[in-house]
């Protein structure tokens, strides 16, 4: 399964990179600096999902600063008790969970920071950090074995 | 253009008194200020409040005047105040006191060549026994009346009782009964 | 729905009820406020309209002016009709959020009693805090006695409201001298003054859920410079838009108010251009001195002070036989020229009559301002007339106890 965010057609997730709008000029800047979060309006935005919402070009959703990342977390599924501890901890709100359940990383906003690796619980970890360039497949084919207790 | 300096010590009332005259005078018509130096001023200090009344709009912003009328409604205040400040020869001085005019001039030097244009009245004792409390403010209005003729003794009666009528009806005849005596006694 | 406030055609009211009863008409939806001298009457007024049934608003006690300008900002964004007052020392502690109140584009009224800044404390009126504010982004109109204190708040709702507009105004009044002094004010009806205000149409409203946005974003080098220009813009065309809610409201009630107000500016020789209270006294002293000794005497008062009226001034300064004005600052200069001369002396330098121009600090700390002393700064004008060049220091302090406290001098050689 992928790993890597949604599948939906229209997601804006990461479409274009921090920075990189539009610099419009002074007479097309938003009034009184006011960013709207959607583009149009938005009835019930709380019941739809992330990749389901219309975001507008402001909303940092559409940013993706993938590129800041040197090295990036590998999630293995298989060894992973949905415990939640790495949503919890993520600083960007990079671990992708639904109905407590972990799906993986939004490689759009995780800047590398390793702390889901830090927090996680199990043994061997169901999250490890990778070089950038590392192929996923790769990396989970090579996942360590469980410790055993040192006596 | 009538102006009238108030000499008073901070509670007595001279601020509401001078708009209540205030209030009284611009049903009439005509124009005026009502205004006080003090600020920082605690109860019991002396200050001073203003009167003018003009037929035209006024546009006179400055503090210090020269004034038509003095009001001393504080007894202690004629001795201690510079109540001539700024004397012109035809202002007028309505002094409060229980002493009689001549025992009154005859302790107060700056007084003693403005024997006809100074007026006492013991504003004091009138509100003591009228309203029940030490409030000289309406009292000297019923002598300015009197002195100034600016209005007949009813009309301003009448209008006070507009001014006043925020306050039960006892308050109010109260005022209207110092104002009275204060329009009969004054000397 | 508010209860109607009984009102006379003519009270006798002071600048600071005056200025609470136009809060009270306009309906504001929240003020939130730290009572301070001389302003204190404003808040206390509203308080008392919002207990007592006179109007559907909110009343937010808060711990400080900064807290109260943050109230009046966050009351704002949701999209209520927001106003406080202030004065001095509150309204130096606000200074921080006033920038944010213009950047975010939110029409908030500051009815501000002008007070001097401490250090040494004083209460008494001058024009000290109204300076701090100059930079600040917000229209900044001038009420001269408690009438104006009761109409421009009125008008001030309908010119920051104005979609074109949309930045905060202040209204400011002299502390005492107009705060606290009574006079005849001729009030609308409660309905009459709303109808004139209109209903508060919010934009970007936090709370229209159906469309989240975000305010008081960050922006650094890459946006921020567009988003000041954008707002410096907004306030250099609310001009046009001040000018028409002035029409509008002469239309209504007969009293006409421009952003620079003259008299006798037509044949006028001399002049004295000065802001408050003391233009009254200073258009008196001026009539006294034509009939007097026939000086030819004018007054020009800028009701306006931001977005400033380089252009008015300037039709004001050009006149063919002015010859000498004198800028008076009630506000310490700290170093400089006063800031009136300062902005008077740019919009003069484009005129074609180029009149002499000196500068006279005045009223610190609330200092009497006489009629007798407005007129001897007239005649010194002629004076300078006459001789065709300034024969005192540019700079001089009026009304000082000491020997006299002048500098710079005009070069001539």
């Amino acid at each position: 399964m992928s790993i890597t965010g949604s599948t939906v057609g229209t997601d804006k997730r990461g479409v274009r990179e921090l920075g990189g709008e539009e610099k419009v000029g002074w007479d097309e800047v938003q009034q009184g600096v006011v960013l709207n979060s959607f583009d149009g309006t938005t009835e019930g935005a709380a019941f739809l999902k992330a990749e389901e919402r219309n975001y507008a070009d402001f909303n940092s959703y559409t940013a993706t600063v993938a590129s800041w990342r040197i090295i990036k977390p590998v999630y293995n599924r298989d060894i992973c008790i949905d415990c939640q501890n790495c949503w919890v901890w993520c600083p960007d709100t990079s671990i992708i969970s639904r109905d407590k359940q972990m799906l993986g990383i939004d490689y759009d906003h995780c800047k590398g920071c390793g702390v889901c690796v830090e927090v996680c619980p199990t043994n061997p970890k169901s999250l490890l950090m990778f070089s950038e360039a590392t192929d996923n497949d790769e990396a989970l084919a090579g996942w360590p074995v469980k410790e055993k207790k040192e006596k | 253009m009538v102006e009238i300096r108030w000499h008073s010590r901070a509670g007595q009332g001279a601020v509401t008194g001078a708009k209540g005259l205030g209030s009284v005078v611009a049903t009439t018509g005509k124009q005026v200020q009502a205004y006080a130096l003090y600020g920082s001023a605690k109860r019991g200090a002396a200050m001073n409040a203003y009167n003018r009344i003009d037929d035209e709009p006024i546009s006179n912003q400055e503090t210090k005047m020269f004034p038509d009328f003095v009001f001393v409604i504080d007894p202690a205040l004629a001795f201690t105040d510079d109540i001539t400040k700024n004397d012109k020869p035809e202002t007028q001085y309505i002094i409060t006191t229980h002493l009689s005019k001549e025992e009154l001039i005859a302790q107060i030097p700056a007084l003693q060549d403005k024997v006809e244009r100074t007026f006492v009245v013991d504003c004091m004792q009138i509100s003591l026994d009228t309203i029940g409390r030490a409030m000289p403010n309406t009292p000297v209005l019923g002598a300015f009346m009197k002195i100034s003729k600016l209005y007949e003794l009813e009309f301003f009666l009448d209008s006070m009782k507009k001014v006043l009528s925020k306050f039960p009806q006892k308050i109010i005849d109260a005022n209207m009964e110092a104002i009275t005596r204060a329009y009969n006694e004054v000397k | 729905m508010a209860k109607e406030f009984d009102l006379n055609e003519v009270e006798v009211w002071d600048g600071n009820y005056a200025a609470s009863q136009a809060l009270r008409q306009a309906q504001i939806d929240v003020v939130a406020a730290y009572p301070i001298t001389p302003s204190t009457p404003i808040v206390e007024g509203y308080g008392a309209y919002v207990a007592n049934g006179y109007v559907d608003g909110e009343f937010v006690m808060v711990e400080s002016e900064h807290a109260a300008m943050s109230g009046c900002v966050g009351a704002a964004a949701a999209g209520g009709r927001v106003a406080t007052a202030t004065s001095s020392q509150g309204f130096a502690l606000m200074a921080e959020v006033l920038y944010q109140a213009s950047g975010m584009r939110l029409p908030i009224v500051l009815t501000v009693v002008n007070r001097a800044l401490a250090s040494p404390l004083n209460v008494r009126g001058d024009h000290s805090d109204m300076y701090l504010g100059r930079d600040s982004g917000w229209i900044q109109l001038d009420a001269f006695n408690a009438q104006e204190a009761y109409d421009l708040p009125l008008c001030a709702f309908k010119i920051g409201e104005n979609l074109d507009v949309r930045l905060p105004v202040m209204v400011h009044q002299d502390g005492f001298t107009t705060s606290h002094k009574a006079q005849n004010v001729y009030p609308l009806k409660d309905e009459t003054a709303y109808n004139f205000v209109g209903d508060y149409v919010p934009v970007d409203e936090m709370l229209d859920f159906t469309r989240p946005v975000t305010h008081g974003a960050q922006t650094e080098e890459d946006w921020h410079y567009e988003h000041k220009a954008k707002q410096h813009k907004a306030l250099m065309d609310s001009r046009p838009v001040i000018d028409e809610v002035f029409a509008q409201f002469k239309e209504l009630t007969g009293r006409e108010y421009k952003r620079v107000e003259t008299y006798m500016m037509e044949d006028a020789e001399v002049a004295l251009i000065l802001l408050g209270s003391s233009v009254e006294s200073a258009v008196l002293a001026a009539k006294q001195l034509r009939e007097e000794e026939g000086i030819k005497a004018g007054i020009i008062a800028p009701r306006c002070f931001r977005p400033f009226p380089y252009d008015l001034v300037r039709d004001a300064l050009d006149v063919p036989t002015l010859k000498a004005v004198s800028c008076m600052d009630k506000s310490a200069p700290g170093g400089a020229m006063g800031a009136l001369f300062n902005e008077v002396s740019a919009a003069a330098y484009t005129t074609s009559s180029r009149p002499l121009i000196s500068n006279y600090i005045y009223g610190l700390g609330g200092r009497d301002f006489a009629i007798d002393e407005a007129k001897r700064i007239m005649k010194e004008q002629k004076a300078h007339a006459d001789a065709g060049h300034i024969t005192t220091n540019i700079q001089q302090f009026s009304g000082l106890r000491g020997p006299k406290l002048g500098f710079y001098e005009t070069r001539r050689s």
